[in-house]
């Protein structure tokens, strides 16, 4: 049951439907059966999975606050006797125990993530190694639960928060069975923190149409985003990866780009669906995503992509890494043959390249993936190291770092480093992904093709293509508004009735004219609810 | 300290006015890195250990909000 299905929308209007009608305490038990009635819909009896990985996580969150609390009842109790020593002895006890319950309650976590999504590659990477010795490992038949890897990181923020005193953890086991769960986000994310998200979750909100209308429009515009210009943009992406020999380099870039303007519409449109959902029910998910083909390097791409994956890894890989112990020596270590500036910035180099890795790697259990985090990584950690050099050769040049034409030139750089990478996610494999890069350069400047036939060629006739330009043009106006800071949304609701109805039937009718849906269409699942 | 504290931050990032500036955080003024590089220099010079937990946008919004967390460090210490 998909978020673009007729099921789907039944299955919101009763929930919209029964949500307000019940007295407001009991309005999150709604959201509860809802979440865990679209899960089983969609996952079956892997459900259990999820119920287990909340059990361990909610129990390991209690424990953690309950071991706090008796190291600080004991403190509080024996003050007087106690030493400057004692108390700091009594007090990294106390840190060790919760560290234990923490590091339990994430090994189980990521345990089962790992065996359910990682097993094969690890046993396929084995078997390649033993290949020698005749030894072959068999490999595992795992089913995987609908958004294991976004629910499983919420679960470890959940603790880790919990363990750096910074949340109280779920006395209800009912209410955070909620918080893991909530159907509008479990498929895709974005990947909320507790204190951001579990307070409007339990709270009973009231009816408000003007919420209705405006989670309306963000789910019009998703829809349009993925059955519209993902789906459009899927045909000649799959026909350039899968034939790329028979095109010439500029064809190829073209697809990679198409690739990430598809991936970006239907994650995107995934995420407006989400959020339209959320706020019909007076629930605020966060923005994941800030016009990230407007950025101007590629770690500013990275903080305006996929928004919540992103500040997960900062908070709880990049900043604990870079103020680790060994990573500090190093640091201190590294100013002597690197100097003073770049060695300083060597925890944060290193650090970064790690998480890098660590996105590339949560995307899947392939090569390919990893590469495509180490290709984002060499970017940004280069960027940290050199950037007294890039500084020093703007200067040289006489660029001002102002001007229009630099911005621009730093947006088009930006979007040719990141469409270099999606070769690495969408090919085949990393060999086929190099290969591909390699065509491309051989002819990035041969527009021949270029004509009715040749775009005929990729999937889409005349018509569609024209119509794919106009909706891309028109997300292009949108984020183009939203970066200068346009309420779009705001601003057609000031509209009078009749213009902002012709809005919405227009939008509906595109859908429903240029929509890729319908019972002989089966559209691919959301590209990132595969991740 | 007032004055050392101004220092390293003008030397880490010279274009930011860390005298009136009171959403570093909040406004993205400061990114992740900046954040780990001022970090490690309040660490050497006051001989402090900022912890991951420490980082909060209420610590670090303001030169004033980062003082007042290495006043608060160094006390723990004695």
């Amino acid at each position: 049951m998909t978020f673009y299905s007729l099921p789907f929308l039944c299955f919101l209007a009763v929930t919209i439907f029964v949500y307000f009608l019940a007295p407001k305490r009991f309005r999150w038990i709604v959201l509860l059966t809802a979440s865990y009635v679209f899960y089983f819909l969609n996952s079956k009896w892997l459900i259990i999975v999820l119920f287990a990985q909340t059990a361990v996580t909610y129990a390991a969150g209690l424990l953690i606050r309950r071991v706090q609390d008796r190291g600080k009842l004991y403190l509080s109790e024996h003050k007087e006797e106690l030493s400057k020593e004692e108390r700091k002895a009594v007090k990294g006890r106390t840190r060790r125990s919760a560290k234990h319950i923490l590091l339990i309650g994430a090994a189980l976590n990521l345990g089962i993530l790992l065996l359910l999504k990682y097993s094969n590659f690890f046993i396929d990477n084995a078997n390649r190694v033993l290949s020698f010795s005749g030894i072959r490992l068999p490999s595992t038949c795992f089913l995987l639960p609908l958004g294991i890897s976004f629910y499983t990181l919420q679960a470890l923020s959940y603790l880790i928060d919990i363990y750096r005193e910074k949340l109280e953890p779920d006395r209800n086991l009912g209410k955070f069975m909620l918080f893991l769960s909530f159907f509008p986000q479990i498929v895709q994310g974005p990947i909320p923190r507790h204190a951001q998200l579990a307070a409007q979750l339990y709270a009973g909100h009231s009816f408000d149409l003007k919420r209705l209308e405006r989670g309306a429009q963000l789910i019009l515009w998703g829809w349009i985003k993925k059955l519209i210009i993902a789906e459009y943009l899927a045909l000649p992406v799959a026909r350039i990866f899968s034939d790329y020999q028979a095109y010439p380099g500029s064809a190829v870039f073209l697809g990679a780009a198409f690739y990430g303007l598809q991936v970006y519409a239907d994650f995107s449109g995934g995420m407006d669906m989400a959020r339209g959902v959320s706020e019909i029910f007076g629930i605020g998910l966060q923005q994941n995503f800030r016009q990230p083909y407007f950025s101007v390097s590629v770690e500013d791409f990275w903080r305006r992509w996929h928004i919540t994956l992103g500040e997960w890894m900062r908070d709880y890989v990049f900043y604990p890494l870079s103020l680790s112990g060994a990573f500090t020596a190093l640091g201190r270590k590294a100013r002597k043959w690197l100097g003073n500036s770049a060695g300083k910035r060597l925890p944060s180099f290193l650090s970064m390249f790690l998480v890098y890795f660590l996105v590339g790697f949560w995307h899947g259990p392939e090569w390919k993936y990893i590469a495509y985090g180490i290709w984002n990584g060499i970017f940004i950690a280069s960027s940290i190291l050199l950037t007294d050099v890039y500084g020093r050769m703007r200067g040289a040049l006489r660029i001002r770092g102002d001007s229009l034409p630099w911005h621009i030139f730093q947006i088009l750089r930006t979007f040719f480093l990141i469409t270099l990478g999606r070769f690495f996610s969408r090919a085949d494999s990393f060999p086929i992904a190099i290969r591909m890069m390699g065509r491309m350069a051989s002819g990035l400047f041969d527009f021949r093709w270029i004509n009715r036939a040749g775009l005929e060629d990729l999937g889409l006739n005349l018509r569609s293509w024209a119509c794919l330009l106009v909706f891309l043009a028109i997300a292009f106006a949108v984020d183009l508004l939203h970066e200068r800071n346009t309420a779009i949304r705001e601003e057609i609701s000031k509209k009078p009735i009749v213009i902002r109805w012709a809005i919405y039937y227009a939008a509906i009718l595109a859908i429903m004219i240029f929509g890729v849906y319908g019972p002989e269409y089966d559209p691919a699942a959301f590209i990132y609810e595969q991740f | 300290m007032t004055e050392q504290i101004m220092k390293i931050l003008a030397d880490i990032r010279p274009d930011v006015d860390f005298e009136h500036e009171t959403a570093l955080i909040d406004d993205a003024v400061l990114d992740s890195f900046d954040l780990i590089t001022i970090i490690g220099e309040f660490n050497e010079a006051f001989g402090i250990e900022i912890d991951v937990e420490d980082i909060e946008p209420a610590n670090f919004n303001s030169a004033a909000a980062m003082e007042e967390l290495i006043r608060r460090l160094v006390n723990e210490d004695d």
